[in-house]
C-alpha cells in the first residue's frame, strides 16, 4: 500500500462526512468563482468596450458616483491640444431608469465622433443628423426595453424613435441607449456639458508614455482626471467597492470551509488515534504522520476546489441566463480565476489540516494499548 | 428575480455610501428634529424617479420633482413624464409658514383643480403616498420626543416621535421615525391616525451620498390597511437648480419642462 493510497483510504473511510465536507468547501469556492468572476467581468467588459472603440485614455470625473459629474465641453479642446493626442470624442453618459425598465446606460456621443464608428448596425439605420429625435439601441438594451426599430422611446420629457439596433462589440455598449450628444444636452438641459472624453493617442505608445500623456492632460484639465482606458473603471470607488464586497463575501465563505475541513480532520485524528499510534509503533516518523493528515486535508481542499469551480461556473451560467439579468453580466470565468480558486482551496485544506496534524504528532505508540 | 437584479445594480450603486464617518454626538429630540428639518430646507432641486405602484394592478410612472424649500416656504411640483398617456399629469403643493398646505392638480387636458383639505389626503397619482405626505414636514413640528433606540437593517436608530402642536395641522396624530443618527437619515417612518392605527409606513431601501450628504434614494411606502405598496427609485438629483417663479404656479403646471444647467 503506497502513502497516497493511505491518504485516499483515510478519506473514503467516512464517505458521507467526506462528501459533506467537500460540499461545504466547494460552496465557499463556488462563491469565490461566482462573485469574483462577476466583479472581474464587470471590469473586463469595460476594458473590452474601450478597446472596441480604440480608446487609449478616458478623461472624466468618475469618483464615488455611478456616473461622472458634468463639466464644460471646452475641456475637450484643452485635451485635444495636448501633444500625442490624435483624436477626442466627447460624451455625456447617464445611468437612469427609462420607461418601466430598470436603470440603464444612456450614452450620448459627439456627433461624428469616433465613438460611433465601431457600432455595427444589426437592423435599421444610424440617426441622420445630430438633432434628429432618434436613438440606436445596443442589442441587449433593445431586449431589456422590449423595443424594435420604429418604436417610440421616452428619455426625460422627449419622445424619440428607435431607428436602429446595433452591436457594440462589448457588454457595456450592447446594454446602452445611444444618441447624439447635442440631442441629449437639449433633452436633459445640460447645454454645453459633457462628463467623459474618450481620447486616442499616437499609435505605438508604451505604458509609461501613456501615463505621461495622462499627466499632461491632468495638468491642463484640473476639473477632470485622465486615466488609461480600463484603469479608470478599476480605480472608481464604485468598482473598488464591488470588488472588495465580492472578495470579502468570498473570504467569509472560505472561512466557513476552513472550519469544516478542520472539524473533519480533527474528528479523523480522534477516531484513528489507535491506527496512528500503531503506525508510530511500527516505525512511522511523526513528520510522516503529519504529512498523512496534511495530505488528506489538502486532497479534500483540492477536490472541494474542483467541485467549487464547477458549481460556481454552473451557478454563474444559471444567473446569467435569468430573464432579468440577461445582458447585464459578462462574468470573467478565466482559467486564471479557476487556478486561483483551486489554489485557494488547497491552501485552505492545508491550513485547516495544520492543527489536526499537530495533534496527531503528539500521540504516542503506548496510547494504542489503551484502546 | 427582480430582487437579484436590484442587488446587482445596487451593488454598483452601493459605492455611494461613504466608508468612515465621525460618530454624531448624542442629540436631544429637538436638536435631532431641528437638524433633520434643516436638511429639508435645502433650496432648489430637481429629482428624477421611478414610481412603481403595486396594488391590484402594477403601475409604473416616471416622474420629475421640482422643489424649492426654504425655512419660510415649501413649493413642490410632481409631474408625470411617462407613460405617454399620463404625461403632463401634475400636482403643485405649497406651504407657507404655519399656514395650511395647499394643492393644485392638473390632469391633461385640464382643467386645473384646487385640492381641498380632504383631497390633500388622497393618493398622489394613485400611489400609497398622499398629497399631504409629500408636503408635510413633521420634523418641523414642536412636539418631538425620543422614544427609544432600535436596530433597522443592522443600523442602530433613534426612534423620534413627532406630534403636531397646537397651530400645526396634519392628517396624522403621530409620526415615528427611525433615524440613523450617524448619517442623519430616516430609515423608517410610520404614521399613525388618532386611533393609534398605523396608516402609512415608509422604509428607506437605499441611501446615497450627494455632495457629502446622505439621502434616501429608494423608498417603499406601504399602506397596511389597503395592503398595497409603492416603490420609489430615485435615479437623479440636481441641486442648485434655477427655476422660474411661473413653474410653481397653477398655470406653470400645464407645461412639462426640464431645468437647464446653469453656466459655472
Amino acid at each position: 500500500m503506497t502513502f497516497s493510497t493511505i491518504i485516499v483510504r483515510g478519506l473514503l473511510r467516512r464517505p458521507v462526512r467526506t462528501g459533506l465536507t467537500l460540499f461545504g468547501i466547494s460552496i465557499g469556492i463556488a462563491a469565490v468563482v461566482a462573485l469574483v468572476g462577476i466583479s472581474q467581468g464587470f471590469e473586463t467588459s469595460w476594458g473590452v468596450g474601450m478597446r472596441t472603440r480604440h480608446i487609449d485614455i478616458v478623461v472624466s470625473t468618475l469618483g464615488s458616483a455611478i456616473t461622472p459629474k458634468p463639466f464644460d465641453v471646452s475641456v475637450r479642446d484643452r485635451v485635444a491640444a495636448v501633444p500625442q493626442v490624435t483624436a477626442t470624442c466627447s460624451l455625456f453618459v447617464d445611468f437612469t431608469s427609462i420607461e418601466d425598465s430598470p436603470m440603464m446606460i444612456v450614452s450620448a456621443r459627439e456627433w461624428g465622433g469616433f465613438s460611433w464608428q465601431h457600432l455595427k448596425l444589426l437592423s435599421g439605420r444610424m440617426p441622420k443628423d445630430a438633432m434628429e429625435p432618434a436613438v440606436v439601441l445596443g442589442r441587449t438594451a433593445a431586449e431589456t426595453l422590449n423595443k424594435k426599430m420604429g418604436d417610440p422611446i421616452q428619455i426625460e420629457i422627449k419622445e424619440l424613435t428607435v431607428v436602429g439596433i446595433v452591436d457594440g462589440g462589448a457588454l457595456v455598449e450592447n446594454g446602452s441607449v445611444i444618441l447624439s450628444l447635442p440631442l441629449m444636452q437639449e433633452i436633459t438641459g445640460n447645454d454645453g456639458k459633457i462628463n467623459i472624453i474618450d481620447v486616442r493617442v499616437k499609435p505605438g505608445l508604451g505604458e509609461d508614455e501613456l501615463q505621461r500623456v495622462c499627466e499632461q492632460i491632468n495638468s491642463v484639465v484640473p476639473e477632470a482626471r485622465a486615466m488609461a482606458a480600463g484603469e479608470h473603471i478599476s480605480n472608481s470607488e464604485a468598482y473598488r467597492f464591488v470588488r472588495a464586497m465580492s472578495w470579502s463575501t468570498s473570504l467569509l465563505a472560505v472561512i466557513v470551509g476552513v472550519l469544516g475541513v478542520m472539524n473533519t480532520m480533527l474528528m479523523t485524528v480522534f477516531e484513528r488515534k489507535q491506527e496512528i499510534c500503531i503506525l508510530l509503533a511500527i516505525g512511522w516518523k511523526r513528520t510522516r504522520i503529519m504529512l498523512m493528515i496534511l495530505g488528506e486535508s489538502a486532497l479534500l481542499g483540492m477536490l472541494g476546489g474542483f467541485m467549487g469551480v464547477l458549481i460556481g461556473v454552473l451557478g454563474v451560467k444559471a444567473i446569467h441566463n435569468l430573464p432579468g439579468i440577461r445582458g447585464l453580466l459578462d462574468p470573467d470565468l478565466s482559467p486564471r480565476l479557476f487556478f486561483t480558486s483551486v489554489a485557494i482551496s488547497i491552501i485552505v485544506g492545508v491550513l485547516s489540516g495544520l492543527y489536526p496534524a499537530w495533534r496527531s504528532s503528539r500521540l504516542t505508540p503506548s496510547l494504542a494499548l489503551q484502546g | 428575480m427582480k430582487t437579484l437584479h436590484r442587488m446587482l445594480l445596487h451593488a454598483i450603486a452601493a459605492s455611494f455610501v461613504s466608508a468612515a464617518e465621525p460618530a454624531t454626538p448624542a442629540m436631544s429630540a429637538s436638536e435631532l428634529a431641528a437638524r433633520l428639518n434643516a436638511f429639508q430646507q435645502d433650496g432648489s432641486s430637481h429629482v428624477r424617479l421611478k414610481m412603481e405602484i403595486q396594488g391590484a394592478t402594477k403601475t409604473v410612472l416616471q416622474l420629475q420633482i421640482k422643489q424649492r424649500r426654504t425655512s419660510a416656504s415649501t413649493e413642490i411640483v410632481y409631474q408625470v413624464l411617462w407613460p405617454k398617456e399620463r404625461m403632463g399629469g401634475s400636482v403643485l403643493l405649497r406651504k407657507f409658514g404655519n399656514q395650511a398646505a395647499t394643492g393644485t392638480l392638473f390632469v391633461p387636458p385640464g382643467p386645473l383643480r384646487t385640492l381641498d383639505a380632504a383631497q390633500m389626503k388622497e393618493p398622489l397619482f394613485g400611489s400609497d403616498l398622499s398629497h399631504a405626505d409629500v408636503i408635510e414636514n413633521f420634523f418641523a413640528w414642536e412636539r418631538q420626543t425620543i422614544v427609544g433606540t432600535e436596530i433597522v437593517d443592522r443600523v442602530s436608530c433613534q426612534v423620534l416621535e413627532s406630534k403636531p402642536g397646537g397651530g400645526e395641522r396634519s392628517p396624522y396624530a403621530a409620526v415615528r421615525s427611525w433615524i440613523d443618527v450617524r448619517r442623519l437619515v430616516p430609515l423608517r417612518v410610520e404614521k399613525y391616525a388618532a386611533s393609534g392605527q398605523l396608516v402609512r409606513r415608509i422604509d428607506t431601501t437605499r441611501v446615497v451620498t450627494s455632495d457629502g450628504r446622505h439621502l434616501p434614494a429608494n423608498l417603499t411606502v406601504s399602506s397596511p390597511q389597503k395592503g398595497s405598496f409603492t416603490e420609489l427609485d430615485g435615479s437623479r438629483l440636481k441641486r442648485g437648480v434655477s427655476y422660474a417663479d411661473r413653474e410653481f404656479t397653477p398655470d406653470g403646471l400645464k407645461e412639462v419642462t426640464t431645468p437647464r444647467s446653469t453656466p459655472e
